[in-house]
């Protein structure tokens, strides 16, 4: 398979070096492929997307663009000539440049700029707001106005940073879909930079993680969720718990020694049968709506704090898990 | 890194907009090496007696009228500022605003006015004469005299600078403040003024560098100071070397207010304004004795520091008019003019450049150079003429040696005087241009970078469109300053140019202070329909935001 984008050993450093935004950071990206860039703030995602796009200039690497070198220590593609489109996390429009003005501005062709630029807009969704200003138009038409913009001038690679976080929960939810469908149409190598797990689960083929500038786990969306290599990387994907000695012992279950292990909080079980189990006294309970929270205190004192659904009576409880849920990392 | 990895970076981040970055500096910062380098040529004959006898005049002046400069502005600009940003009163929005207009008038102009209004038998013993008392007057012409309008003429950049700082960040404090049940004015002098103390500083920094840098006050009313003893020293004397003695002090004078300007801001961070609606609602309004008090409070230093010197000028102009009016007199109006626009047309060009050169660059440290680009502000107009007339001279020899030129072609003439101009005022252009520039967010010239256009076309497309009214205002205020330059104009004018405020200058010094008042009042006038024009701007600007 054909990769678009290539990545190789690149670092990155602010202040003179002091503080370390991108360490030794390695990974491809298949043509065509959707892939997420997840990772708390500070662990690097934006740096990372800014030096593809040309924006910033790296300290060691290369990144190669369609099998071409764009940047290394003695080169330095502008981003003007990169063939990179990026949707900005607050959208970047022109605001003195009506919708139609804005697509067109970067479409490189010297003829039918405006056909192109009509058909992007078709594309998503906006025909009809061709003379509108972007101040005119509501938070998720802006956001198909800058995919537009980027999409116009056909990029071997689009960049998208947070492009769902000015949204509300619903509107992201519509719009993300939307937004990645019509990115699969059009087959474009796309890059998006999240900080939540959801989005990235929903549409990328391949997700990526940072954590303090360091690439810490790249795989598919199940495999990473079902084999995270650090807690950190499972801690992304929902609340766990650390199976700590106290825990272990409070659960009859004997782990290794040599590593950490972890269970997810939804694969704790509450009043049914499993492998480990253990009684737990309510402390307290907080209401939830869909779901309750409930803070436990085990037969060896252990505090632990559960969500579920299912309702519960009583002042005692059996929590307990499987053992195929427990996660087992190196550390 | 290794040492071939820093050269190959360098070597990648170098561009041409880095060496044009360097060549702008370097322009600017000629003046002030050149007066650094010639301290090595050793002083002039007589720097010894000047040692011996006046240099502690020179400092003790300064001293004493930094001082008394100080306390009079802070007393009146944070006083006002606080009234009109906190209470409810008769006037308030007028009084707002017109508290301004004391910076329309020039030191050097204010100390005309106020010489003849307490001089013999002007307003003031006219007014004692009311009271039955004759020929009763103040000796007006010394230094306390000369603090007092050099105060009234500049309180206004404290009034606004802690007014800026009143308006964005007290209310919500003194609100939390109030409810823990500290009254108003305890609350003021316990969490406000700590508070705006940086703020204030900023204010006072400035006004003392213009108290440094006045040449007309003080040379009017005979107070020895470091720039009337440089222009003695060069004019006077013909010991240029001991005029650089005297500069270089008064630079350590200046580095050294601008340290201590930096060090008292050393922990502050800046926190973001609050809308504006909400301060509006917020204003105390007081009982009715109290609202007329503060009224009057308002209105003193505007009616001293504006209305009451520009009646005196009114009053001289209606006696001097058909005497000075004249066709001289309207060629060097033009000229003035034709001079501040053209050299304000540059400065705000260059301060453009300045800028964007500097964002176009990827050289960590140069971006860092670039801030020097700014600080002719901070230098005397007296040191930076000294700085370009001496080069200038040189250049010219040389020119003439190589047979390149037969006369003068830099020297004593308008070359000189724009380029010391854009010297001395590049920061006024560059400060509302960078503020206009950091409101645009820094992700709309990424995107249009990333969309396939270059730095001049997204410069042209995006940003250009977007800072318009930055660069009308650092226009604007270009224009006012150089139009009442003094000293720097005195020594750098070609012999056939004139501006108004040299011949103001003229006529003062010339015991023709009535006739001084007609050119006086031209640049009042001038200065004051941008500042009304500005304030509507910016009035307009934050109702949009």
């Amino acid at each position: 398979m054909q990769t678009t984008l290539n990545i190789k050993n690149l670092t990155k450093s602010f202040d003179q070096g002091k503080v370390k935004a991108l360490d030794d950071v390695n990974f491809f990206v298949n043509k065509g492929d959707i892939c997420a860039v997840v990772g708390e703030s500070g662990s690097g995602k934006t740096t990372l997307i800014r030096l593809i796009a040309g924006l910033e200039e790296l300290d060691s690497g290369e990144i190669h663009i369609e099998n071409k070198l764009v940047a290394s220590i003695k080169k330095n593609i502008a981003p003007e000539k990169r063939d990179v489109g990026m949707v900005f996390q607050e959208y970047a429009l022109f605001p003195h440049l009506s919708v139609l003005e804005n697509v067109v501005y970067g479409i490189k062709t010297s003829k039918a700029k405006k056909e192109r630029a009509l058909e992007t807009l078709e594309l998503v969704g906006l025909k009809g707001y061709e003379k509108r200003y972007p101040h005119e138009l509501s938070g998720g038409q802006q956001q198909r106005v800058a995919l537009a913009r980027a999409l116009a001038p056909k990029p071997s690679v689009l960049i998208l940073d947070e492009p769902f976080s000015n949204l509300d929960a619903m509107m992201r939810y519509h719009l993300r879909n939307e937004v990645f469908n019509i990115i699969k149409k059009t087959g474009v190598t796309a890059i998006f930079v999240t900080h939540d797990t959801q989005d990235a689960l929903a549409v990328a083929d391949e997700i990526l993680i940072l954590q303090n500038g360091k690439l810490v786990q790249k795989d598919e969306a199940s495999e990473l969720y079902k084999k995270p290599q650090s807690i950190y990387v499972a801690s992304l994907f929902g609340n766990t718990v650390q199976l700590n000695k106290g825990l272990q012992t409070a659960f009859k279950c004997p782990l290794k020694e040599d590593c950490c292990h972890a269970i997810r909080n939804e694969n704790l079980t509450v009043n049914k049968d499993c492998d480990y189990v253990s009684e737990a006294e309510i402390l307290k309970r907080t209401f939830l709506g869909t779901h309750s929270q409930l803070l436990l205190k085990l037969d060896n004192g252990e505090h632990l704090t559960v969500v579920t659904n299912e309702p519960v009576l009583g002042k005692t409880i059996k929590i307990g898990f499987n053992s195929k849920d427990v996660l087992a990392f190196d550390e | 890194m290794k040492i071939t990895d820093r050269f190959y970076k360098f070597k990648r981040d170098l561009n041409k907009w880095s060496l044009f970055l360097v060549l702008i500096v370097a322009a600017v910062a000629i003046p002030i090496l050149t007066v650094i380098f010639k301290l090595f040529d050793g002083p002039g004959e007589s720097w010894t007696h000047i040692v011996n006898y006046v240099l502690l005049d020179y400092l003790v002046n300064s001293f004493v009228l930094s001082l008394l400069c100080s306390v009079f502005v802070i007393v009146f600009g944070v006083t006002t500022a606080w009234l009109v940003s906190r209470f409810e009163f008769p006037f308030r929005k007028q009084l707002e605003w017109l508290l301004i207009l004391p910076l329309s008038v020039p030191a050097y102009i204010m100390a005309y006015s106020y010489a003849g209004i307490f001089g013999y038998s002007g307003l003031f013993s006219d007014a004692v004469g009311l009271l039955g008392i004759e020929n009763f007057s103040i000796d007006f012409m010394n230094i306390y005299g000369l603090s007092f309008v050099l105060s009234i003429s500049l309180f206004p950049y404290v009034y606004v600078s802690s007014r800026t700082f009143f308006l964005a960040q007290a209310t919500n404090l003194l609100e939390a403040s109030r409810m823990l049940g500290i009254t108003e004015f305890k609350s003021f002098f316990k969490l406000i003024l700590p508070l705006a103390r940086p703020a204030i500083i900023a204010g006072l920094v400035l006004v003392l560098m213009e108290v440094l840098n006045d040449y007309g006050a003080a040379s009017y009313y005979g107070v020895s100071t470091f720039t009337t003893g440089i222009f003695r020293s060069w004019f006077s004397l013909g010991e240029p070397e001991t005029a650089i003695y005297l500069s270089a002090i008064l630079l350590v004078l200046v580095f050294g207010l601008i340290i201590f300007e930096k060090w008292q801001r050393r922990h502050i961070k800046f926190t973001s304004a609050k809308s504006s609606k909400q301060q509006h609602n917020s204003r105390i309004k007081p009982t009715k004795r109290k609202q007329l008090v503060f009224s009057l409070i308002c209105l003193l230093p505007v009616f001293i520091g504006f209305f009451l010197p520009v009646t005196q000028l009114l009053f001289w102009v209606s006696q001097t008019f058909t005497k000075v009016w004249s066709t001289d007199f309207i060629g060097i109006t033009l000229q003035s003019f034709g001079i501040a626009f053209l050299t304000s047309l540059m400065t705000v060009l260059i301060a453009l450049l300045l800028l964007f050169f500097s964002k176009w660059n990827k050289i960590g440290f140069l971006k860092t150079t670039s801030k020097l680009g700014v600080m002719g502000y901070a230098i005397p107009g007296t040191i930076i003429a000294i700085g370009v007339l001496i080069p200038s001279i040189y250049l010219d020899k040389w020119l003439i040696e190589q047979g390149i030129t037969s006369k003068l072609i830099l020297n004593a003439t308008l070359i000189a005087l724009v380029y010391a101009y854009v010297v001395r005022f590049l920061a006024v252009a560059y400060q509302p241009l960078e503020s206009s520039s950091l409101k645009i967010d820094r992700s709309l010239s990424d995107s249009s970078k990333v969309l396939g256009k270059g730095n001049f076309k997204t410069f042209f497309k995006i940003e250009f469109p977007l800072i318009r009214a930055g660069l009308l205002s650092a226009f604007i205020l270009v224009f006012i300053d150089i139009l009442k330059e003094l000293p720097l104009t005195l020594i750098m004018k070609p012999y056939n140019v004139n501006t108004l405020a040299v011949k103001a200058f003229e006529y003062a010094s010339d015991e023709m202070v009535r006739s001084a008042a007609l050119p006086s009042l031209l640049i009042i006038l001038t200065a004051l329909i941008p500042a009304i024009f500005l304030n509507k701007l910016l009035l307009k600007n934050a109702n949009n935001s």
